[in-house]
């Protein structure tokens, strides 16, 4: 399309290009010199950083305690992904594959239960786990994280096993496979890009999660990250390059997971919304 | 449903078919159950009921007492009368809620389908350049995200206020837009639209990816204008992925609860600013009024059903299964 775009196109694409760039790139640029700026809480409108300094950081890891939320945070989202990436692979295989009495009942209500909204059953999750002796654990948070990345798995993995044909399949059971060995070395490894889209979708639901976390993390040596942001913030008024600092920390994982899998996460995902 | 040897064996007839199929029917009816009982069980417990028990507690007076003793204390409607007879509901709470999702879901689907259109125009070191940057918006969580729009329009010290009164045209210290109402959301707008456009734009790239290199060629030798060319192609190409992003961020910026509760007054400070999931919040977890929290918690739900409803109906009629 580029070939024959006049002069005037190819002002107004420069323009919308910088346009882009800049309302996206501006709150991380923001983020990261105001966490490096030795002097963040008086910049104003400085577009450079004062200086460089990992002060900041160290403040936050150490008396922060910000290494312990991180590792509470990556734990929990390992967990989760693990557990839905397991269970919802199942589920797909069951909804895609096998015709059963109910099917589409399980599908709609999967798809429902995609909608509700999580918020309103704070109160309902925190009584359950109270009752439960969950309340300060990170394998209650890692179940309740379970829970919510579940049914977009379930919906997003289900198109990655339909597309793939019955045939391939079949030709495994008359090489003389059984159907658990098919699904390990045939059916699992073209569902893969799949799975990767569902587990970095999990990881994020659990990595970014907040208000769950934050009723239900009492003790505050199990916070995760984006908790024990919120209590550092109240803590130390507005020291701002600490909790720029803190901020970089917890967005860097998900920054640098998103570029690197971008293609594919976009394949998955409009795979799953799409069909 | 191809795992019965009978079915092995006789390759050419459908499996449905076969006759060994129909022998071992129990285990070919079993199976997909097998596997879907643990998800199943994990959404039963964790969303099922969960959901059921929040519709019980708001029929109740829930407080400290029932919390600790775990005993129920049914007051029938009461909750709901009280809520929806309260002109604060009517007034804040209720516009607050859904003219920010109204226009949070304008802006993002405006943004998200301009920056789509925008990627298929550009060159390839172009597009890398502004998908990476679009995965970059995406990527920040939304509570460092909120901090982030926070200290960009703090008061004191932050970039937008500095750069005003630097050029003369505020008073820095006595401008504060985090109390007032409408600049409150303009600011949590702006957050919710910056994290949110970007799903928007990849799902809609990738589903205008799917139109034929030749079908714009074509029309194009058929003398079609630029506006028919996209009101014939690429509208139709993207209108089912369309219908669905609309869907999801509609339910998405309903009830959003971080990037408001953790601005300045957003966490019951300033009464003004509350929606439907933080007023739920601060009734139940800061004044312990359960009971009044859940009812609040299952006005928000039904909001929200009404939109899954038009969401199901869609996507069926899209042709998809079920």
């Amino acid at each position: 399309m580029t070939r024959r775009t006049s002069r005037a196109g190819r002002l107004g694409l420069g323009a919308a290009v910088a346009a882009l760039l800049a309302f996206t790139l501006f709150p991380v640029y923001w983020m990261v010199s105001s966490a490096f700026d030795p002097a963040a809480g008086r910049r104003g409108s400085d577009v450079l950083p004062s200086g460089i300094t990992f002060d900041h950081f160290g403040h936050v890891l150490d008396e922060g305690d910000f290494s312990r939320y991180l590792a509470n945070s990556a734990l929990v989202g390992l967990g989760t992904v693990l557990l839905s990436g397991a269970l919802a692979l199942f589920a797909a295989v069951a909804v895609a594959r096998f015709r059963f009495r109910l099917r589409t009942k399980v599908l709609v209500m999967i798809l429902m239960v995609q909608m509700v909204p999580l918020e309103a059953l704070v109160i309902p999750l925190f009584l359950q786990m109270r009752d439960l002796r969950l309340l300060n654990s990170l394998i209650g948070l890692t179940v309740v994280y379970l829970a919510f990345s579940l049914p977009f798995a379930v919906w997003t993995l289900r198109g990655f096993v339909a597309a793939v044909p019955q045939e391939v399949e079949e030709a495994a059971y008359l090489d003389g496979c059984g159907w658990w060995r098919m699904f390990r070395s045939v059916l699992l490894p073209l569902v893969a890009p799949g799975l990767v889209a569902t587990s970095i979708f999990a990881f994020i639901t659990a990595w970014n999660e907040f208000v769950f976390a934050f009723v239900f993390m009492q003790d505050d040596a199990r916070y995760t990250a984006a908790v024990g942001l919120h209590r550092f913030f109240g803590q130390y008024g507005t020291d701002w390059g600490a909790v720029m600092a803190g901020s970089t920390l917890i967005t860097l994982p998900v920054l640098v997971f998103f570029v690197l899998v971008q293609r594919r996460l976009a394949g998955g995902l409009a795979a799953g919304a799409i069909r | 449903m191809t795992a019965d040897p009978g079915a092995r064996a006789r390759p050419a007839r459908p499996p449905r078919a076969s006759g060994a199929a129909r022998r071992s029917a129990w285990g070919r009816a079993l199976r997909p159950w097998l596997l879907l009982a643990p998800a199943l069980l994990v959404l039963a417990v964790l969303l099922f009921w969960p959901l059921v028990r929040v519709l019980l507690v708001s029929f109740q007076d829930y407080g400290l007492r029932q919390i600790n003793t775990g005993e129920n204390n049914w007051t029938g409607l009461d909750n709901y009368r009280d809520l929806l007879g309260d002109s604060f509901l009517w007034t804040r709470v209720l516009p607050n809620t859904v003219l920010f999702a109204f226009a949070c879901v304008a802006l993002t689907l405006v943004l998200g389908t301009l920056v789509a259109l925008l990627l298929t125009r550009l060159g390839r070191t172009w597009r890398v350049i502004c998908s990476t940057a679009i995965m970059s918006a995406w990527a920040m969580p939304a509570v460092t995200g909120t901090y982030v729009w926070i200290w960009i329009f703090d008061p004191l010290d932050g970039v937008v206020s500095g750069g005003l009164d630097g050029l003369g045209l505020i008073e820095p210290r006595e401008t504060n837009w985090f109390t007032e109402r409408w600049s409150f959301y303009a600011i949590a707008t702006l957050n919710v639209v910056h994290h949110g456009f970007p799903f928007v734009a990849v799902t809609l790239y990738a589903a205008l990816l799917t139109i034929p290199r030749e079908l714009p060629e074509a029309a194009l030798c058929d003398g079609a204008g630029p506006w028919q060319r996209f009101r014939l192609i690429t509208v139709p190409a993207i209108r089912p992925a369309f219908t669905v992003v609309t869907l999801l961020s509609i339910i998405w910026d309903v009830k959003v609860f971080a990037q408001i509760y953790l601005m300045p007054g957003g966490a019951g400070a300033n009464e003004d600013v509350l929606n439907l999931g933080v007023w739920s919040y601060i009734q139940s977890f800061s004044r312990n009024e359960y009971g009044t929290g859940s009812a609040i918690a299952v006005l928000l739900t039904l909001l929200l059903l009404a939109v899954t409803v038009v969401y199901v109906r869609t996507l069926a009629r899209e042709g998809d299964e079920p």
